[in-house]
């Protein structure tokens, strides 16, 4: 837990004052005390490293957190808000937002992204409810659905087309302080909930059958998981665009840490779901000289050898 | 066994055979008819309206020089590239289900059409390729990723489960590589990107449909030779084994053939969502023998890929999209049906 915190704020301090201009931690704390104006440190730190800082916290949270309840409310290790299509239904929802409605602003299109991760979470949820392994295939064919009507609002909206090409790759850049502002309640909202579940995901961790035994109410846990699922990663698609793979990676790694209490692994996944975007992001930064990876790719780019390897687990397959 | 027995068991199993001989003529026969039909079709219609007359009078490179050029360079290249991906396609898919005996096997989940558009992405913005080098890039991205797939999949022989979630993984990979590069791009580049993560066949012409054709038929021989050990291994690896088929070689080696045929097809026109899911089910549907419908696969995946080419090219979606966005919307909830079905038979 502590090795944890500790992660989290070295990552932030590293997404602080790393990047094409390197800045040294000391500046960095008197740009955020002490600002000067016009003082080119402290304007790069305050305007630009502060925001997607933010964003990265704020988005990191909600998928680390949407992932681990995905993954316990499935009884599955092969969830993720991106794997499972509700990214891309949030994707869908948005583009269509900026095509038909002309609305560019987070703000305004968040509530279509939750619409979109809504109808895809029913469709999978639906259609894939039994093993893990058909649930991440259930989830691919909705995003293989999904994918050509979001290349036909494409083809026929420059404005949608070039909103989405710089958003679809998961990117912490380009979105204000104010976005976060307007957007923090519902991944409050989402925390709270998923906080109040993790009991309940233990023993639903032990079966249907068992839970209900134990006197919980299976399916309402499962109606408010999936509420909690879709605000949290709707919102942090609409933050930072359909970043797969961190809501994979979150929980996996918090069990490691902490075991199987998911009290624990809610607690370690809220404080590694921003360590591990924001360290995506900062390596992003760094690879190329003059160019940088954006976020979501960096998190894809960690994020596949893990997926690779839960699948030739062998608790996955079964043989 | 008696003889007269024998001689009953001998011409019953004739019967049947001739009776699935003629189902399988009939279907591809169909088939055949439907791509002939949506060519005529593809053939009339368009921007500059043709006549039937002059319609075969362009064929023929007789009449109007203006009906000429739009027959023979604009219409007829579009027919007969949608015909050859499609059909290396449907055979492609109908080798994966076959020797991976799933019937979710197809390129589109396995990750190696990601892999060949993510190899044709990076050919036009990082090296600026185009033509056939970049079908060479393509191809090259579809083989490496199937290798790669192949090789994590591995593990005490090929578990299909494994190789569909490892593919999945690739397939993430591949995207957010490919969501960069558009980002990355200029306007004008971006829209071609956006074309080969779709999969569109309507610049395939030329020195590169003349590649893909040949390609296609050379393979689809090497294909017929190795055909022959379809039947055992769709009864068992055991079975197989008795049969006297070398499993894994034989397995490998249709397997590699199909990977060729994909990275092909993919590399002239991107991948194409789906048609090598759909054509051989619904091919296996129309023979219904339990075999492999290697044939009937890829006439099927021609007249699948044509007919969706006619409804995308002249905008029956509201707009002219790239074919791939129609066999999507048509793959993907046959797919989301398979699993839906694929459930309740499990339980």
């Amino acid at each position: 837990m502590l090795a944890a915190v500790v992660a989290l704020v070295l990552v932030v301090l590293a997404s602080l004052a790393l990047g094409v201009r390197d800045i040294n931690p000391a500046e960095v704390w008197r740009a955020l005390t002490a600002p000067v104006a016009g003082f080119m440190d402290h304007d790069v730190v305050l305007e630009q490293r502060l925001p997607r800082t933010v964003v990265g916290l704020a988005a990191g949270v909600a998928l680390g957190m949407a992932g681990t309840l995905i993954q316990g409310v499935t009884r599955n290790p092969i969830a993720d808000p991106g794997l499972l299509g509700l990214n891309s239904g949030a994707s869908l929802a948005v583009v269509c937002a900026v095509w038909l409605l002309g609305i560019t602003s987070p703000i305004g299109y968040v509530w279509f992204a939750f619409l979109g991760a809504a109808v895809a979470a029913a469709i999978v949820f639906s259609v894939g409810r039994g093993q893990p392994v058909r649930l991440a295939l259930v989830g691919a064919a909705v995003t293989a659905l999904i994918t050509p009507l979001i290349t036909l609002v494409l083809l026929r909206d420059q404005q949608a087309f070039n909103l989405y090409r710089f958003w679809s790759v998961g990117s912490l850049t380009g979105r204000g302080l104010d976005t976060v502002t307007a957007l923090w309640p519902f991944i409050v909202v989402g925390l709270v909930l998923a906080a109040g579940l993790a009991h309940r995901l233990n023993m639903l961790a032990l079966g249907d059958d068992v839970a209900t035994a134990l006197g919980q109410r299976v399916g309402t846990t499962r109606v408010l998981a999936a509420i909690a699922i879709v605000l949290l990663a709707g919102t942090a698609t609409s933050l930072a665009g359909p970043i797969a793979l961190v809501g994979l990676v979150v929980p996996h790694t918090a069990r490691r840490l902490v075991g199987t209490d998911y009290r624990w692994i809610m607690a370690i996944g809220a404080l590694l779901g921003p360590v591990m975007l924001l360290s995506a992001d900062v390596l992003g930064r760094l690879v190329l000289p003059r160019s940088e990876l954006e976020a979501g790719v960096v998190a894809a780019l960690l994020g596949a050898p893990v997926l690779v390897a839960v699948a030739r687990g062998r608790n996955v397959v079964g043989a | 066994m008696s003889a007269p027995a024998t001689a009953t068991t001998v011409s019953t199993v004739a019967e049947l055979r001739a009776v699935r001989r003629r189902r399988q003529t009939l279907v591809v026969s169909g088939m055949v008819l439907v791509v002939l039909v949506a060519g005529t079709v593809a053939l009339l219609i368009g921007a500059a309206g043709l006549t039937p007359g002059q319609a075969i009078g362009g064929v023929l490179g007789l009449g109007d020089k203006g009906d000429v050029f739009v027959v023979q360079k604009l219409r007829l290249p579009r027919i007969e590239a949608a015909v050859v991906i499609g059909a290396a396609f449907g055979l492609a898919g109908a080798l994966f289900q076959s020797t991976l005996r799933n019937p979710l096997a197809s390129p589109d989940i396995l990750g190696i059409s990601t892999g060949a558009s993510l190899g044709a992405v990076l050919g036009v913005l990082v090296l600026g390729l185009s033509g056939v080098a970049l079908s060479g890039m393509a191809f090259t991205g579809a083989a490496v990723v199937a290798l790669a797939i192949w090789l994590l999949a591995w593990r005490r022989g090929l578990h299909s489960i494994r190789f569909v979630l490892v593919g999945v993984g690739f397939a993430y990979l591949g995207s957010s590589l490919i969501a960069w590069a558009l980002a990355r791009a200029q306007e004008h580049e971006a829209a071609a990107v956006l074309t080969w993560t779709v999969g569109s066949i309507s610049d395939v012409r030329g020195e590169q449909l003349t590649l893909v054709a040949v390609g296609t038929l050379v393979l689809s021989a090497a294909v017929a030779v190795v055909s022959r050990t379809q039947g055992p291994l769709a009864l068992g690896d055991d079975n197989a084994r008795a049969l006297g088929v070398h499993v894994d070689a034989a397995r490998v080696g249709t397997l590699l053939l199909a990977v060729a045929l994909v990275a092909l097809a993919t590399s002239a026109s991107g991948p194409i969502a789906f048609v090598a899911l759909v054509a051989p089910a619904i091919a296996r549907r129309l023979v219904n023998d339990g075999g492999a419908a290697l044939v009937a696969s890829a006439v099927t995946g021609a007249a699948l890929t044509l007919v969706a080419d006619v409804v995308a090219q002249h905008g029956l979606l509201g707009v002219a999209a790239p074919v791939g966005v129609v066999t999507g919307l048509v793959g993907a909830p046959y797919l989301l049906w398979l699993l839906a079905t694929n459930e309740k038979r499990s339980r």
